[in-house]
């Protein structure tokens, strides 16, 4: 047992009780019962990971099974990794403390780019030979990964035995089934990945060769071995009828959310098209209100938590808002629940929602206009107008709220000048508006930006788009702080060069496996966070390797290239993306999916139209 | 509405729980339990929770100390199996008392430790030889930064013993409003005279103390 090795190090490392277990709701098995043992794998730390809702879902189903137990397993942080390659503890999961080389399953979540450096970083720490070609034959362990990033999961292709495509709940165990039952019959690897890429929703890379053309383009890929041609990603098809954990395990340390989550609603009906989450987690599938409500009192009442929060991409986009809210905020009120709801649409940010929020915590408001001008707006098809923004702030600013922050992009497509100081101007008016309001209150108004660089993503209708370059946009920064006239009004910008990297990640092809293996070894870590991101290391990772980060991030795409990523299939067509890339090029709008189908396809995969 | 004072255990991992993180621990586990906790009536009202005496990460206790309020009278019994119920492993509620003390009458505690160097030949005399130097200086976290301070006269040696190189100590150490002693810095002091790893084998507050000797629970 590896945990039993690190406690007399304990004292040494913040947050001790990070790499202890032991919390409420840590689900403990017999292992001599157990057939198949799966380590969810984590690759940030524990603070991170453990606020982590697909975790919780998937860790609680599997464990639904009395054969099959899941276990977690977070990325040291850099304290106690340094003791653990010292003392040569070898990375363990948290319930029983049994190294992680020893599992059937190594599991990770693809849930951002920039954590691709710690999965070589934990498979080494875990002794498992990070290439999947250097796994050898045997069955265990099989290294594999979900969530969304695995809609690309070329740039890992290497280090993979297979990727699950889509929603888990149901694919999971199928999974775990043909492995129990070829476990059972001594079957090698090869064998398993063969039988296994014949399940719906599971992506096999070591089956498939790419090739390139000249110019640095993928020719073709090519099935091998009976492999499907095209991977089609899984979906839940009922909400109502999917598994949700009724107990969750609530950590000692405070996670960046520490709340209760109940997700409300997959997909979304908007269609911004910069948003990858809005097209790749469609079609639009509502949970009823009744399970809501139920499952949300359960979990509290279960855990002891105090706040709730409704989550979802756009959760004031459930048809029935309204009636959840009345019904929880009845249990709520009288048990001392904070309700929270993140990500409200300034559209539809009615002013009775309002009163029911603020009759439970007064925060500040954060608006996501994304672009500073209207004729930006339409052409990210983010339909929010200026009034609409106004009228929000208006009732808000009423009802006594002081500080709002909007987040913004930049580097986005036909992006002018003009748009930036589009951005500066509208913070100018809502600062006007606050002052102009007899009714204000008395609190001291704070209007903060926040400005992120665009990153142009796969199965978005910008997947064709080049990213600004790094110059571009802090000639941008520039122009836009010098609008800002305001002392009510911050500003805060991120550094573009993490963001590079992130767009490379995004539409990478296989070629990069090699790239992130070297940046690994050259010591990238942790890139997501500022402290260590290291671009230096990484920019040599790609002369290294003859590549340029500049095809990848800075290029334009053809509406005929094959992309790296198009023998999978999320159900949005590429007919779709094309002609949505048009209409966001002419400036024109693309309405709700409650409005109008647009035909992305993703109504394919319920077999009927979403509405 | 009634106080109670649970006298609750925290030993193996819990001991890696900070003051802070038992704090929300705790609100969790009442509000778990079931037991009719009594909130603030405040603009945001919150459950009622008071430790008087913050306990270090790293050190075990028999005898930890929260004051909690309900509504309503509830059996002691009642209160102990279900706030047990509720509880995590490690941290154990012991008894209920009333409240009869004043929490600032709480003025040292008493801690159970074992130590073992696997360098020192006789850890004994060298423990001798530390606490009979004229002063024991070391430095302390205040809130104007690192101070060095004389720590002589605050420890008070209960027990000390030797079994199997393994050095026992029983110590007693000021705690509480006017003025509080870390067993660590005392540790810590006695390895740098020492110059050589210790180990620390066990370590465990084991009593609270109010003025007069008088035991605080």
């Amino acid at each position: 047992m590896s945990k039993n090795k690190i406690e007399p190090f304990l004292l040494d490392v913040q947050k001790p009780s990070r790499y202890t277990g032991g919390e409420v709701g840590e689900i403990i098995k017999n292992k001599s019962k157990i057939d198949v043992r799966f380590a969810f794998c984590f690759p940030d730390i524990y603070d991170i990971g453990m606020s982590h809702l697909g975790m919780k879902i998937l860790y609680s189903l599997t464990n639904q099974y009395e054969n099959y137990w899941c276990e977690r397993v977070f990325a040291p942080w850099v304290d106690m990794e340094n003791i653990m390659r010292r003392e040569h503890i070898l990375l363990y999961a948290l319930e029983s403390g049994d190294p992680v080389k020893d599992f059937d399953f190594i599991g990770f979540t693809l849930q951002y780019e920039m954590s691709y450096t710690n999965i070589l970083n934990m498979l080494d720490l875990a002794g498992v030979p990070v290439l999947q070609k250097d796994r050898g034959e045997q069955l265990a362990p099989l290294v594999i990964a979900g969530g969304p990033c695995a809609c690309n999961p070329e740039p890992l292709a290497d280090f993979f035995d297979l990727f699950i495509l889509g929603e888990g709940e149901e694919v999971n165990l199928e999974l775990l089934d043909l492995y129990k039952n070829m476990k059972d019959s001594g079957a090698t690897r090869s064998e398993f990945l063969k039988k296994a890429c014949q399940i719906e929703g599971i992506y096999v890379p070591s089956l498939y060769e790419v090739n390139y053309h000249e110019d640095g383009t993928v020719k073709e890929i090519l099935p091998h071995e009976n492999a499907p041609k095209i991977i089609k990603k899984r979906i839940i098809k009922n909400l109502n009828q999917c598994y949700y954990p009724e107990q969750i395990v609530i950590p000692f340390i405070e996670p960046i959310h520490d709340r209760i989550s109940i997700e409300v609603l997959r997909g979304c009906i908007r269609g911004c098209r910069f948003c990858q989450a809005g097209f790749l987690y469609r079609p639009f599938r509502e949970k009823s209100a009744e399970l809501i409500c139920q499952q949300g009192i359960a979990l509290c009442k279960n855990s002891g938590y105090d706040e709730l929060s409704l989550s979802s991409l756009s959760t004031s986009d459930h048809s029935q808002m309204e009636k959840i809210l009345d019904n929880l905020l009845e249990y709520t009120e009288q048990e001392h629940v904070n309700l929270s709801l993140p990500s409200l649409r300034i559209d539809n940010f009615s002013k009775s929602v309002l009163e029911k929020i603020t009759k439970i915590r007064k925060s500040g408001l954060t608006f996501a206009p994304e672009a500073g001008a209207q004729r930006l707006r339409n052409v990210i098809n983010k339909n929010i107008t200026e009034e609409e923004i106004f009228n929000t702030c208006q009732i808000a600013f009423a009802g006594g709220y002081t500080t709002v922050k909007l987040y913004f992009m930049m580097g986005l497509p036909t992006e002018t000048d003009e748009d930036i100081t589009g951005i500066a101007e509208l913070a100018q008016k809502i600062v006007n508006l606050f002052y102009d309001m007899p009714e204000r209150s008395k609190g001291k108004l704070q209007v903060s930006i926040s400005t992120a660089t665009f990153v142009p993503k796969p199965f978005t209708p910008f997947e064709f788009e080049p990213q600004a370059t790094k110059e571009e946009i802090l000639r941008k920064q520039k122009i836009l702080k010098k609008a800002i006239k305001s002392k009510k009004i911050k500003i805060s910008t991120h550094v573009s060069e993490v963001s590079q990297m992130e767009a490379v990640l995004a539409r990478g092809d296989r070629r990069l496996c090699a790239v992130i293996y070297d940046a690994w070894k050259s010591g990238c870590h942790m890139d997501s966070w500022d402290e260590f991101f290291d671009a230096q290391k990484w920019h040599e990772a790609f002369r290294k390797n003859n590549l340029s980060p500049e095809f990848y991030a800075n290029r334009t795409r053809n509406y005929d290239e094959i992309m790296p990523w198009s023998h999978l299939d999320y159900f949005i067509s590429r007919k779709f993306l094309i002609h949505e890339n048009q209409k966001a090029h002419q400036e024109q709008i693309t309405k709700s999916c409650r409005e109008y189908c647009a035909g992305c396809g993703a109504n394919q995969s319920l077999g009927r139209a979403c509405f | 509405m009634k106080d109670y004072r649970i006298v609750f255990e925290k030993k193996n991992n819990m001991k890696y729980i900070s003051h802070l993180d038992l704090n929300r621990c705790m609100l969790r586990a009442v509000r778990r339990s079931g037991l009719p906790a009594w909130y603030t009536e405040g603009f945001h009202p919150h459950l009622y929770l008071m430790f008087p005496l913050a306990l270090s990460l790293g050190i075990e206790s028999i005898c930890e100390v929260m004051d909690l309020r309900l509504t309503k009278e509830i059996p002691e019994q009642e209160i102990l199996e279900k706030l047990n119920s509720a509880l995590p492993n490690g941290l154990h509620a012991i008894c209920v008392r009333e409240p009869d003390k004043q929490t600032q009458d709480i003025t040292s505690a008493e801690y159970s430790l074992e130590l073992y160097a696997p360098e020192i030949l006789d850890l004994h005399a060298c423990w001798l030889e530390f606490f009979n130097q004229p002063e024991i200086l070391t430095q302390k976290r205040t809130k104007k930064g690192m101070r060095e301070i004389n720590i002589k006269s605050c420890i008070q040696v209960e027990k000390i013993s030797m079994k199997d190189n393994r050095l026992n100590l029983m110590l007693r150490l000021p705690a509480g409003n006017d003025g509080n002693i870390n067993i660590g810095i005392v540790i810590d002091a006695f390895k740098n005279y020492a110059g050589k790893p210790i180990l620390i084998n066990y370590l465990c507050r084991t009593k609270i103390f109010c003025r007069n000797y008088e035991e605080f629970l």
